[in-house]
């Protein structure tokens, strides 16, 4: 038995494993980390594989970049107020069993064609080499031949850029409520409360008997923030 | 360059990592003695002549303090987290050429650990996966200032690692090649102008991708002005608050061996690694220049500590991707055309 076999089996076992982890995990922190240690096992992989490009990539933008922001998402929330697992409507479910079916038969058939029935692609070990290595035949291919495609992915990802924009964005098209709330002005103690109605305390005024005081700012008299109303509207 | 027996590669590695964790060690007191002198102190002082056992003293300290798991810790995860830091910052190292190969004792010994072709990225790989340490450290603490400080860090790697790659991306085009042993062999050859010849270090020809490399570096290693995960003045000590004894120490020594790295990557990239006067002629010669090269380097991280003032988290952020990811897109674009020019391709 070779080294090779050796440190496959312990990679593949390690990338499965941490596979399993990751569903089997309840704490979503947890499964987090077993994406990562999934996703290391398979640029290990890859390097075995003679494509030391790729397996780097992996790690910087699959475990470097994509992963840290899932991480940053689930660390905020609180596992112990998750809601029930919900596995989504009946149709829902039936499309996502037919796709996972047809990429898991993609991949078949690529393991099939390319290894049982040796029919290797273009791109062997020696055209490789022929190119300058990797990287270059990485470039060359993803720029000439796939330049279709490559154009696309990154169309589909500034589209996802912009969308996340647009709905980061605070809402412009309202008009903005700046309404100061004062909670609790004794009498006397503000110039501008000296200007309205004299009563015991602020905090008894009823909304609706009270005129604004002078000056830019709008000074509500409220109990609750939440059930405050407007000067100027009627109470609801 | 070639292949080498596997016990030369161990003696090699097990050299550099000795030096590593001496250095690493030894740059805490470099810290220390610096920063006092920038503030009119004189630093450690009583253990040793000139305070030079003050990291031993540290080590056998914290060795021997308790290490504390809090109630509300994510016990495994808490544990874990200070090893993922440590480790990956080490790792870095193997790419790093330290010379080519030379003959010692008549044997051709290779004077890096490895060279992959891929080796500028790796470190940028390993650094990515060091970002898991304090991520989840800081969330398995269970505590809010850790929580906060990881969340920080989340965002400030992520957005800066993107600078550092895309700064690099100018010596790619100029070379061919991301080998760091290639890269750095590039910039041993000399350029004349007239009667002056001068080496070719690459921060002559990509001054923005050397000063946007820096400035990334910096918020790459969390360090003033950057070291926003673990202000003291509003997060206690951020991600690392709840850790104590060795696995503080894990993180401390982390950072410190990812500024080394960081120094010795920067040198290697921008500043001809062991490129200097009597390099070609004696390895040592070369070994010495680089290492006076990550020493200016520290000086200048130590420096910065010394006179910025932390940035605001928003500034951190309107940094990263308002001034410097457009100036880095730009350095590409402009390294490009003149590479296009060089080749003959435009005009």
């Amino acid at each position: 038995m070779s080294w090779e076999l050796v440190f496959f089996a312990v990679f593949s076992a390690a990338m499965l494993l941490c596979g399993l982890g990751v569903v089997a995990f309840e704490n979503p922190v947890h499964s987090a980390v077993a994406l990562v240690g999934s996703f290391i096992n398979v640029a290990a992989l890859f390097v075995m594989l003679g494509a030391e490009f790729l397996g780097v990539l992996q790690i910087i933008v699959y475990t470097g970049a994509v992963l840290v922001l899932v991480l940053f998402t689930i660390m905020l929330i609180d596992p112990t107020k998750l809601p029930e697992f919900y596995v989504g409507a009946p149709l829902q479910r039936f499309a996502s069993v037919v796709v996972g079916a047809i990429l898991l038969a993609e991949i078949g058939v690529a393991i099939i064609t390319r290894t049982a029935l040796e029919q290797i692609g273009p791109h062997t070990e020696a055209m490789v080499q022929q190119m300058g290595g990797n990287v270059q035949a990485i470039g060359q291919v993803m720029l000439s031949e796939y330049a279709l495609a490559f154009e696309i992915a990154s169309l589909v990802l500034t589209v996802g850029v912009v969308g996340a924009v647009v709905i980061g964005l605070p809402n412009r098209m309202v008009e903005p409520n700046t309404v100061t709330m004062s909670l609790g002005h004794t009498r006397g103690s503000s110039d501008m409360l000296a200007a309205g109605p004299k009563f015991e305390s602020p905090m008894n005024i009823p909304a609706e008997r009270y005129t604004a005081p002078v000056g830019e700012r709008t000074v509500v008299m409220t109990k609750d923030p939440d059930a405050y109303t407007h000067p100027g509207e009627t109470s609801k | 360059m070639g292949d080498q027996p596997i016990w030369i590669t161990f003696i090699v590695t097990f050299a550099i990592m000795t030096v590593l964790l001496l250095s690493m060690a030894y740059t805490t007191w470099y810290e220390r003695k610096v920063l006092a002198r920038f503030q009119d102190r004189l630093g450690p002082t009583r253990t040793g002549k000139a305070g030079l056992m003050q990291p031993l003293a540290d080590a056998v300290k914290l060795m021997g303090k308790e290490d504390l798991v809090p109630d509300a810790a994510d016990r495994n995860v808490f544990l874990f987290a200070p090893l993922i830091t440590f480790t990956t910052a080490l790792l870095s190292a193997a790419v790093i050429p330290w010379g080519g190969t030379v003959q010692i004792f008549g044997t051709d010994v290779n004077l890096y650990p490895t060279d992959i072709n891929v080796g500028a990225l790796f470190i940028l790989a390993t650094g990515s996966i060091g970002v898991y340490g304090i991520i989840l450290g800081g969330w398995s603490s269970g505590n809010r200032y850790s929580l906060l400080g990881a969340i920080r860090s989340a965002a400030q790697v992520i957005s800066y690692e993107l600078i550092l790659g895309f700064s690099l991306v100018g010596i790619f085009i100029i070379t061919g090649t991301m080998s760091l042993t290639d890269i750095m062999f590039k910039q041993h050859e000399m350029l004349s102008f007239g009667p002056f010849e001068i080496s070719n270090w690459f921060v002559l020809t990509q001054p923005l991708g050397f000063v946007l490399f820096v400035i990334a570096a910096v918020a790459e290693t969390n360090r003033a002005p950057f070291d926003l995960p673990e202000a003291e003045s509003e997060l206690v000590a951020g991600f690392m608050t709840e850790y104590s004894a060795m696995r503080f120490a894990l993180y401390f020594l982390g950072e410190y061996i990812s500024m080394i790295i960081m120094s010795l990557f920067a040198a290697t990239l921008f500043l001809g690694g062991t490129s200097g006067p009597g390099a070609d002629k004696f390895w040592g010669l070369g070994i010495m220049w680089l290492v006076l090269k990550v020493m200016a380097f520290l000086f200048f991280y130590i420096w910065l500590r010394a006179t910025l003032p932390r940035f605001r988290f928003d500034q951190l952020m309107g940094l990263a991707w308002k001034v410097l990811l457009p100036l880095a897109i730009l350095n590409i674009v402009v390294t490009a055309f003149f590479r296009l020019i060089g080749n003959g391709q435009v005009f």
